[in-house]
C-alpha cells in the first residue's frame, strides 16, 4: 500500500515509537484524506499523518523531523480556507485533535486554559455555562479547533465590538521547530516582560511553532442580546446603512450582510423564511443590558430605514435570532448549492469604504462575466466575495483568479488588506509583497529562521 | 492558486461508480465532522464524512483502487446514520453516496459473509411471512369507514422480534389495515450493497400495501419514502400527530420519566423528530438525553457486522440513560430497540426499552 522510500519507512517506525503505532497513519487512503483542507483546488501529498497526545510527543516528533529536514504541517479540523494546512511539500501532517482537553475555566481570573484540539464551540459553551463569553466566533466554530483559530487569528461575527482571536490570547505553550518548549504570557492582562511572542504566534499559520496549550481571555457574558434584519434593494444601500449606523455612535455586536445570491442559497438550506426577492440583507445586533439593547436596536432600525430599507424586523426570540445568525454562518457552504466550485476571498477595507468596495466587486463580476455572491462582516469592512462556478469551466476559473487579483489590488489601494481573517496560506502568498513591500517580507524570513532554522514548519507559506 | 496542485482538474476520467451531481456537491467545508459518530470516536479525518467523500472521489477517478484497504474499511466503518446531512449547508446527500459506494464495493469477496443469510431471509415476501409464524403480530383488514386508505407495514425482523409493536400500532389506530402478503421494504438491501434489489422490494411493498403506508420503523420509512415518494409514507408518530382528533388523557399513575432515541434515518432522512417527543410529553415526563439525536450504533446491520464498534458508539447513550435514571427509553425503530435492550441488559440498568407504539398503547 505504501509507496514511500525506505528512509521514509524508517521515519514511520520512529514516529510510531513516539506516539504509538495506532497514532501514525501512512496508508494511501489516510494520506489522501489529509492532503486537503477546506480550500478549493489546493492539494498536497503527505508521507505520514501523526496524532500526538502530549506536548512531549509533539516536541519529539519535531526533533526527529528537524534532524531529518522533514516538513511538518500542524493541523486541527482542517477548516482552513487559504490552503494553510495543505502539505504542499509532503512530509508529516501533525494532527492535534487528540489534544482536546479543556483544562480549566477560571471565573476568578477570567481565563480558559486548554489544549489546541478543543473545538471553539466547546469552549464557548463551557464558558457560557459559567456566564462567561469567549467572543471569537468564526463561521466554522462548530468544527474548527482553537489551535487552528489562534494559528490563523480567526475573526468572526462579533469582531466589530469584541475584536478577534488575537485579542483573547493571553498565553501560549509552544514547541519550536527544533523541539524546545517555550511558554509566553499567561493568566495576566498586563505582562510586558519581553517580546509578545503569544501575539506573534497568533496568526503565524503554523510556520513558527506548534502551539500545545492556550491561555485564553474570557469576558463576563452580556445579560441579553437582540438581533434584527433589514432588507434593501441592493448591497450598496445596505453598505451605506452600515456607515450610518457606525457614524451614529453605536458599536453593534453584529453587522453582517448578504447579497441576493447569498440570501437565496442560505434560504434554500435553512428554510427560515428569508425574503429571497430582496437585493440585500443586513443583520444587526447588540448585546448588553436590555435597556441599552432596546435603545440601540431602535436607532439601528432607524438608520436602515433612512438608507431605504424595504423591510426591517427585530427577532422576537433568542431562538429566532440564533436561527438567523446560524444561517449567516452557513453562507459560504450554502453557495455551493449553485455550482460545485466556490472560490472565496477575504479582502477587507476600512469600514468607511465598504459601499465603494461592494460596488467595485459588482463591477468586476460583470466585467469578467462571473457569478459572485458577496457576504461578510460589514461592520469591520471584511468582505467575502465568492465566485460560484463549474470546475470544468477552466476559463471561468482563470477569470475568477483575474477578478480576485483586481479585487486585492483595489483593497490594498483603499488601505485595506488581502485577507481579513482567512489567512495568507498558500493562496495569497503572492499578493503579500504587494501589500507589505520587500523589506517587510525579508524581515518575516529572518523571524521565521529564528524559530525554525531549517524551515521544516509549514514550508512554502509565511516566512518562506 | 497554483495549477499543479489542483484537486478538481476536469481532466480526471470518471468511472461511473457515483452519480456526478451527488459526488460534486461537497465543498469540503468540514461542517459535518462534529456530527459524525465515527469521527467523534477517532478524531481522524479519514473516518469523517468529508474524508470518506474524498475516498469516494479517489476511487471514482482511479487515484485509489476500490479495494484499497482503507477504502474498504471506511465503507464499512461508516454507520450510515446520515447525521452529516442535516448539518451540511451544501446539501450533500451522503446517504445516497454511501448506498452507491457499497453497491459497487460490497460484491464478491468484499461482501461480509454475515450479510448473506440476513438479506436472503428478507428477500422474498413468503420467507418474511414464514418468519412471522406463529403470527403474533397485528393482522386483519381495517374496521374503519374507509378501508384501504392506510396500511400498516409489519416490517421483517420487527414482526418476529417485537410483534407487540404492530399490535399496539393497530390498537392506537384501528383504521389501519394489515395486508398479510407484505414482505420486506428493502432498506437492508439498499444499505448493504444491493441498491437495485432494495428499490425493487420497496416498489413491491408499495403495491402490496394500498394507500398511505404507516410504518413503525424509522429506517424503513426513510427507504420507502426515497423510492415511493414522501407522500406515500408516514412513520407512526407523524401519522398519529397528524390524525389526532382527541388528545390523549393523562395517565392516573405517577408520570414516568421517559427518554427517546431518535431513529437516524427518520430524523436525518425525513426530518421527523418533533412528533415522537410531542407524543411522549403528553403521557409522561419527557427527558431529552444529550445524545438522543445521535446514532445508537444499531445502524441496520452494523451491530451484527461490527459488534465492537457498535458497542463503542452505544456506550455514551447507556451512560446518559443511567445518569438520567429513566423509567423508559422509547424507540421508533426495531434496530434501536434491540441495541438498547441488549446494552441495558449488559449494564443491568433499570430502564425499560419500549417502542413508542407500545408505550402509547400501554398508557392508553
Amino acid at each position: 500500500m505504501r509507496t514511500a522510500t525506505p528512509s521514509a519507512d524508517a521515519l514511520g517506525g520512529r514516529l510510531e515509537e513516539i506516539v504509538g503505532s495506532d497514532h501514525v497513519r501512512s496508508d494511501a487512503g489516510a494520506l489522501l484524506t489529509f492532503s486537503t483542507d477546506a480550500t478549493p483546488l489546493e492539494r498536497g501529498h503527505p508521507d505520514h499523518v501523526v496524532f500526538p497526545a502530549t506536548t512531549a510527543e509533539v516536541a519529539e516528533v519535531l526533533r526527529v523531523a528537524n534532524e531529518r529536514r522533514i516538513p511538518v504541517v500542524p493541523r486541527g479540523s482542517g477548516t482552513n480556507l487559504s490552503g494553510g494546512t495543505v502539505p504542499h511539500h509532503g512530509g508529516i501532517v501533525l494532527v492535534l485533535t487528540r489534544m482536546n482537553r479543556l483544562k480549566e475555566i477560571s471565573v476568578d481570573d477570567l481565563v480558559a486554559v486548554c489544549e489546541p484540539g478543543v473545538r471553539t464551540i466547546e469552549l464557548a459553551q463551557a464558558a457560557a455555562a459559567e456566564r462567561l463569553l469567549f467572543p471569537p466566533d468564526p463561521g466554522s466554530q462548530t468544527t474548527a479547533t482553537l489551535g487552528g483559530n489562534v494559528a490563523e487569528c480567526s475573526g468572526g461575527l462579533r469582531a466589530l465590538k469584541y475584536g478577534i482571536t488575537r485579542d483573547y490570547v493571553l498565553g501560549v505553550e509552544a514547541v519550536l521547530a527544533t523541539g524546545e518548549v517555550i511558554r509566553s504570557g499567561g493568566r495576566l492582562v498586563k505582562d510586558v516582560a519581553g517580546y509578545d511572542l503569544s501575539r506573534l504566534l497568533c496568526g503565524s499559520e503554523g510556520t513558527l511553532a506548534v502551539m500545545t496549550e492556550l491561555t485564553l481571555r474570557l469576558l463576563p457574558a452580556a445579560e441579553a442580546s437582540g438581533t434584527g434584519m433589514a432588507y434593501f434593494g441592493d448591497l450598496a444601500d445596505a453598505a451605506r446603512a452600515v456607515s450610518r449606523v457606525l457614524a451614529s455612535g453605536i458599536l453593534p455586536v453584529t453587522l453582517e450582510f448578504l447579497d441576493q445570491v447569498c440570501i437565496g442559497s442560505v434560504e434554500d438550506y435553512a428554510h427560515i423564511g428569508l425574503d429571497t426577492s430582496a437585493g440585500a440583507l443586513l443583520i444587526f445586533g447588540q448585546d448588553g443590558d436590555q435597556h441599552a439593547i432596546d435603545n440601540d436596536m431602535a436607532r439601528m432600525a432607524e438608520a436602515c430605514q433612512a438608507e431605504g430599507a424595504t423591510q426591517v424586523r427585530i427577532a422576537g426570540s433568542p431562538a429566532e435570532a440564533s436561527e438567523v445568525l446560524e444561517a449567516r454562518r452557513a453562507a459560504l457552504p450554502s453557495l455551493s448549492r449553485l455550482e460545485p466550485l466556490t472560490l472565496l476571498e477575504d479582502a477587507t477595507v476600512p469600514r468607511s469604504r465598504i459601499a465603494e468596495m461592494v460596488e467595485y466587486i459588482q463591477e468586476v463580476a460583470l466585467r469578467h462575466e462571473l457569478k459572485i455572491g458577496t457576504f461578510g462582516h460589514a461592520g469591520d469592512g471584511n468582505l467575502h466575495p465568492t465566485v460560484v462556478l463549474d470546475p470544468a469551466d477552466s476559463d471561468a476559473v482563470r477569470r475568477a483568479h483575474e477578478a480576485f487579483a483586481e479585487i486585492f489590488g483595489r483593497a490594498i489601494e483603499m488601505g485595506g488588506t488581502i485577507t481579513g481573517e482567512h489567512g495568507v496560506g498558500m493562496v495569497k502568498l503572492k499578493y503579500m509583497q504587494r501589500q507589505h513591500g520587500a523589506e517587510y517580507m525579508a524581515l518575516l524570513r529572518r523571524i521565521k529562521a529564528a524559530f525554525d532554522p531549517n524551515g521544516i514548519l509549514n514550508p512554502g507559506k509565511l516566512g518562506s | 492558486m497554483t495549477p499543479q496542485t489542483s484537486a478538481q482538474e476536469p481532466a480526471a476520467e470518471r468511472r461511473g461508480i457515483f452519480t456526478p451531481e451527488l459526488l460534486d456537491r461537497c465543498i469540503s467545508c468540514g461542517f459535518c465532522l462534529p456530527a459524525c459518530p465515527t469521527y467523534s470516536l477517532t478524531r481522524d479525518e479519514t473516518s469523517s464524512p468529508r474524508g470518506r467523500i474524498n475516498l469516494m472521489r479517489a476511487i471514482e477517478t482511479g487515484e485509489l483502487a476500490e479495494d484499497d484497504p482503507t477504502v474498504v474499511e471506511e465503507s464499512s466503518f461508516c454507520l450510515g446514520c446520515r447525521a452529516c446531512e442535516p448539518v451540511c449547508p451544501a446539501g450533500v446527500q451522503y446517504g445516497a453516496l454511501l448506498e452507491e459506494w457499497r453497491d459497487h464495493l460490497w460484491q464478491g469477496k468484499q461482501r461480509s459473509p454475515k450479510l448473506r443469510p440476513m438479506l436472503w431471509a428478507v428477500d422474498a415476501p413468503s420467507r418474511v411471512r414464514l418468519m412471522g409464524v406463529p403470527r403474533r403480530h397485528a393482522k386483519g383488514a381495517a374496521d374503519g369507514p374507509d378501508p384501504g386508505s392506510a396500511s400498516l407495514m409489519l416490517g421483517c425482523f420487527e414482526r418476529v422480534l417485537y410483534p407487540r409493536v404492530s399490535r399496539s400500532a393497530r390498537e392506537l389506530d384501528p383504521d389501519l389495515s394489515v395486508p398479510s402478503s407484505q414482505g420486506c421494504c428493502g432498506a437492508l438491501h439498499a444499505h448493504n450493497g444491493e441498491l437495485e434489489r432494495g428499490n425493487e422490494l420497496a416498489r413491491e411493498l408499495g403495491e402490496a400495501l394500498p394507500g398511505t403506508i404507516v410504518t413503525t420503523s424509522g429506517g424503513c420509512s426513510a427507504h420507502l419514502a426515497s423510492v415511493l415518494g414522501r407522500e406515500r409514507v408516514r412513520e407512526l408518530s407523524e401519522w398519529l400527530v397528524e390524525r389526532e382528533e382527541k388528545p390523549l388523557e393523562q395517565p392516573a399513575a405517577p408520570r414516568l420519566r421517559i427518554g427517546f432515541q431518535d431513529s437516524c434515518h427518520l430524523r436525518n432522512g425525513l426530518g421527523v423528530w418533533k412528533e415522537p417527543r410531542e407524543l411522549i410529553a403528553r403521557i409522561g415526563e419527557y427527558v431529552e438525553l444529550p445524545s438522543a439525536a445521535a446514532c445508537c450504533g444499531a445502524a441496520g446491520t452494523y451491530a451484527i457486522l461490527r459488534p465492537e464498534d457498535s458497542a463503542r458508539v452505544l456506550d455514551k447513550h447507556l451512560d446518559e440513560i443511567a445518569e438520567a435514571d429513566l423509567d423508559v427509553i422509547a424507540v421508533v425503530n426495531p434496530g434501536c430497540y434491540r441495541q438498547l435492550q441488549q446494552g441495558i441488559k449488559r449494564r443491568k440498568l433499570r430502564t425499560k426499552v419500549l417502542h413508542l407504539a407500545e408505550l402509547m398503547a400501554g398508557v392508553r
